[in-house]
């Protein structure tokens, strides 16, 4: 019996044994197992699903990143002449909590850096106050000349110092305002082509990176250098835009117009010379500026052509073949009905039957219209396509509208007489200027450019180079992007003439030149009423589109005047503004003179005939327009001004603000009239200035040889080898030279040698 | 009462007697060790090296050479690396200064560029030039010797004499 309760127990303890062991191991396998996988998966959450949060987290804890600001790129005229930089200025700077006394340090402190009785943030309160703040640094006085910056620091007052910053400067102060903008306070650019170019002249900002520990301990730290802003050229020239802008601000003063615009094309190459605009702002104060001041009228606002459109309308018929300059065209007495709506021209012409150039010349509405007609909606469509209105130009300035152009399927009736005459289609002054340098180069419509191409290529190679204007007939080759060609180069031609004809025989006789032959279309537009939606009695818009000289055009100048006081026609309004502009820049530029100079007479234009070109109907659907605008995109700066009307430009500051100037005058008293001079065989020098001559050197001069003594053989060798041509007369050996020996001439003059035995 | 001394004066001549006690115990304790007091005795030894000579070992003077070659050339190679180095140390200091002086005239050349240009602004220029009562050119008054003479128009070159003033 107890040997089999023995063996029973001893059997029932081996087999329970076994089992327990190997329970109990995969229990605490498993329970091991079950910890190391929760530990695993918190570290997967933590490290692998949330990596980038607590890196962030870590990163803020334990890393500061100081910005190194960069400096920002300069903008250069063609010329190379700084339009905008930046430079390095002291700044005063405090700590407020390290300043004991603090009363006593802000009146120290103003009584130096105070120089300005205009900036209320350095006076004595303001500093005062701003000490006061209980922020731990302030800033007390931006831009401080170094003679204060030393002064302050000999001070020795605890908590104020002087850092550097940067700062931007524009010399000419207001000079081209609207295309360069400004930059606000954090240097970031807020108008113009600062605004437009601010990723490439802001530059990339250097970084500090300090990482530290959990005491604020430095333990390591990391730089990156500041990477500078791109300088850009643009195709403004300072002096034309100088130019314009005087003669802007003397037509703003003799008109009390409420804005003008200058626009000076480079006709061969689309590039803009000048684009002034008034009133205007001084970039260096932007505190001063409001978004009016800061609009572009040139790009951002448009207007009803008027007559100056008529241009378009006579190239499309030229074109087509359904006129020719010297062709007969009814002008039915200054009457034409279309569609049940009666055209008039001006009350003062009743023309029958003239020529087609003399219709132009004196802006007859009918002849537009009739011509138009003949030309066909479609066609005359695509002609107004062509020349670039209802699109945008693609000119580097920000804000720019396509202007108003609806589709042909949107016109009324009598839509294409309207369009004809420069009615229910409204266009910008820059769409306007490149329609005339098409008419000017011989028919190909070349885009504006206010930036210098190819400087953003990146084979661009090292520094930009002066790209002072060069006289030339060719147009690019290959031609830049958007252009095309419009009309023929006999079209073009014809219409020069006509052109020129409308200024010596028609309503743009004041934009006659001195010694320069021009042509050009004058326009007056009535604005239309905001509040009844018509066309305002006393609110007009003279322009003028011109070009000069004819035969070889060099510029094309587009002058706006909005709302002039007194006067208000194109012809004796802008027009002035054009033979200013045109007269100043031809001479500046060099251009040789295609007609004869004549002695100034002072009040010679006051006797010429104050022809009214466009005083026609004005009943044309102007909700047209309207309904054009709707259409705009989103994007366009015209769609930003919905309370005001499309065809109006904003209103800026009042006249008031405008840039005082000295009073227009007429040109200098004249020099004792020289007497004409036969001999002159260059057509460019077909009379002799009016005063004594003012030889300006040109770049490459050489010295002339002596030839004198020497036979003709030797005389032909020598001036050869010298670099100048000869012109031998007589025989024998040189007795006489003209020029002398020794003169610095250019290479290639012309040498007058006269030989003797 | 001449026995009386003051604590002072008994913590100064305390560890005087101390001293005298065990001096004159450590006497006695030499006295006992000795005993009877020996004399010492010093003799000379002369010592002839001049027989020994020093057996030449070339291939030990080889080693000291090469060791000796080889210390002088790690010593060469230690002080260049050390020289270099520090005048590393010293021209990048130096760079950096002029670093310095190139960006501080960098910026002066800026600052000149500056100025030129608010100077030779063509609105001031005019005005100066107005107020010394010079006036603009008339038409024509001005001769460009470069201008693009017209192809069609034969030309000859011309040269005005200067006009000298009366004398």
């Amino acid at each position: 019996m107890q040997a089999a309760l023995r063996s029973n127990r001893t059997r029932n303890y081996a087999a329970r044994t076994v089992p327990l062991k190997q329970v109990r191991f995969f229990l605490i396998c498993l329970l091991f197992s079950a910890w190391a996988a929760a530990i695993a998966g918190r570290l997967f959450w933590l490290q692998v699903v949330h990596h980038a949060e607590f890196a962030e987290r870590a990163q803020k804890q334990q890393q500061r990143t100081i910005e190194v600001p960069s400096r920002r790129g300069v903008l250069f005229d063609r010329n190379l002449r700084e339009l905008a930089m930046t430079v390095q200025v002291d700044s005063v700077y405090a700590i407020p909590p390290d300043i004991d006394d603090k009363p006593a340090v802000a009146h120290q402190l103003f009584a130096l850096v105070h120089t300005d009785p205009e900036d209320t943030q350095t006076s004595e309160d303001q500093i005062a106050a701003r000490l006061g703040s209980g922020h731990n640094s302030i800033r007390v006085a931006r831009g401080v000349s170094a003679g204060i910056a030393g002064r302050v620091t000999a001070l020795g007052l605890k908590g104020i110092y002087i850092q550097k910053e940067f700062e931007r400067f524009y010399p000419d102060n207001e000079i081209a305002a609207q295309v360069l903008g400004y930059v606000g306070a954090d240097d970031n650019g807020l108008g113009g082509l600062e605004q437009r170019y601010e990723q490439q002249l802001h530059g990339v900002p250097g970084h500090i990176s300090k990482a530290m520990d959990a005491r604020r301990h430095v333990m390591g730290s990391s730089e990156s250098d500041p990477v500078a802003g791109q300088n850009l050229e643009l195709t403004i020239d300072e002096n034309i835009q100088f130019l314009a802008e005087r003669a802007l601000d003397h037509a703003m003063q003799r008109t009390q117009a409420e804005n003008g615009t200058v626009v000076v094309q480079d006709v061969h190459t689309g590039q803009i010379l000048a684009l002034a605009i008034r009133p205007t702002f001084n970039p260096n104060n932007s505190r001063h500026t409001t978004p009016e001041l800061l609009r572009n009228h040139a790009v951002s606002d448009v207007y009803e052509p008027g007559s100056a459109f008529k241009l378009v309308t006579y190239s499309a018929a030229l074109e087509q073949h359904v006129a020719a300059p010297d062709d007969p065209i009814d002008c039915q007495h200054g009457k034409i009905t279309l569609a049940g709506r009666v055209i008039h021209d001006d009350q003062s012409d009743h023309y029958g039957v003239i020529s087609v150039h003399k219709a132009l010349e004196v802006s007859s509405d009918v002849a537009a219209v009739k011509l138009a007609l003949r030309v066909g909606q479609s066609h005359f469509y695509d002609y107004v396509r062509d020349f670039g209105f209802g699109s945008r130009t693609g000119v580097e300035l920000p804000g720019e509208t396509r202007g108003l152009l609806r589709p042909v399927n949107k016109w009324g009736a009598s839509s294409i007489g309207s369009i004809a005459m420069g009615q229910e289609v409204a266009v910008t002054p820059l769409q306007l200027v490149s329609m005339v340098s098409t008419i000017a180069n011989g028919g190909t419509y070349l885009p504006p450019h206010v930036l210098m191409p190819g400087q953003f290529a990146p084979s661009q190679p090292g520094g930009l180079k002066a790209m002072p204007f060069k006289l030339g007939e060719d147009l690019p080759n290959p031609l830049p992007t958007g252009a095309h060609r419009v009309i023929s180069t006999l079209t073009a031609a014809e219409m020069r003439k006509m052109m020129e004809g409308v200024v010596l025989f028609g309503t743009g006789n004041q934009a006659q030149l001195n010694g320069y032959s021009s042509g050009g279309k004058t326009g007056t537009a009535q604005k239309i009423d905001p509040m009844t939606h018509t066309y305002s009695k006393t609110m007009h818009i003279a322009s003028f589109v011109g070009i000069a000289p004819v035969n070889n055009p060099v510029i094309a100048v587009a002058v706006i005047l909005d709302t002039p006081k007194g006067e208000y026609y194109g012809t004796t309004v802008s027009a002035p503004v054009f033979a200013e502009v045109a007269q100043r820049v031809l001479e500046y530029l060099g251009v040789p003179h295609d007609i004869d100079v004549h002695a100034p007479v002072a009040g010679s234009r006051a006797n010429v005939r104050q022809a009214e070109d466009d005083a026609s109907d004005r009943a044309g659907d102007m909700d047209a327009l309207y309904s054009a605008a709707n259409d705009l995109p989103t994007d366009d700066p015209l769609r930003a001004v919905p309370a005001q009307p499309a065809s109006q430009p904003a209103m800026t500051a009042p006249p008031s603000q405008a840039k005082a100037q000295p009073a227009w005058t007429q040109p200098p008293p004249q020099a004792p009239a020289a007497t004409q001079s036969g001999s002159q065989a260059a057509r460019g020098q077909t009379s002799s200035p009016p005063g004594p001559q003012v030889v300006l050197p040109s770049g490459k001069q050489l010295r002339v040889p002596s030839l004198i003594g020497l036979p003709l053989r030797k005389v032909i060798e020598q001036a050869a080898g010298a670099g100048f041509e000869v012109v031998i007369s007589g025989s024998g050996t040189a007795r006489e030279q003209m020029p002398s020996a020794g003169t610095m001439a250019e290479p290639g003059t012309r040498i007058a040698v006269r030989c003797g035995r | 009462m001449a026995a009386c001394t003051t604590y002072f004066e008994a913590s100064c001549v305390w560890p005087a007697r101390v001293a005298e006690r065990n001096r004159k115990l450590f006497e006695r304790q030499q006295t006992r060790r000795r005993g009877a007091r020996t004399p010492e005795f010093h003799f000379s030894k002369h010592f002839d090296n001049s027989r020994l000579i020093k057996a030449p070992d070339p291939v030990r003077a080889r080693q000291m050479r090469l060791f000796s070659a080889a210390i002088t050339v790690l010593f060469s190679l230690v002080m260049i690396y050390g020289l270099q180095h520090f005048s590393a140390i010293e021209g990048g200091y130096q760079v950096e200064a002029e670093k310095q002086m190139r960006d501080k005239l960098r910026e002066e050349n800026r600052q000149l560029r500056l100025s030129e240009a608010q100077l030779t602004q063509p609105s001031r220029i005019d005005a100066m030039a107005r107020q010394l009562g010079l006036s603009e050119p008339m038409p024509g008054q001005v001769v460009h010797p470069n201008a693009r003479p017209d192809g069609s128009v034969p030309a000859i070159a011309q040269a005005t004499p200067p006009a000298f003033p009366a004398q």
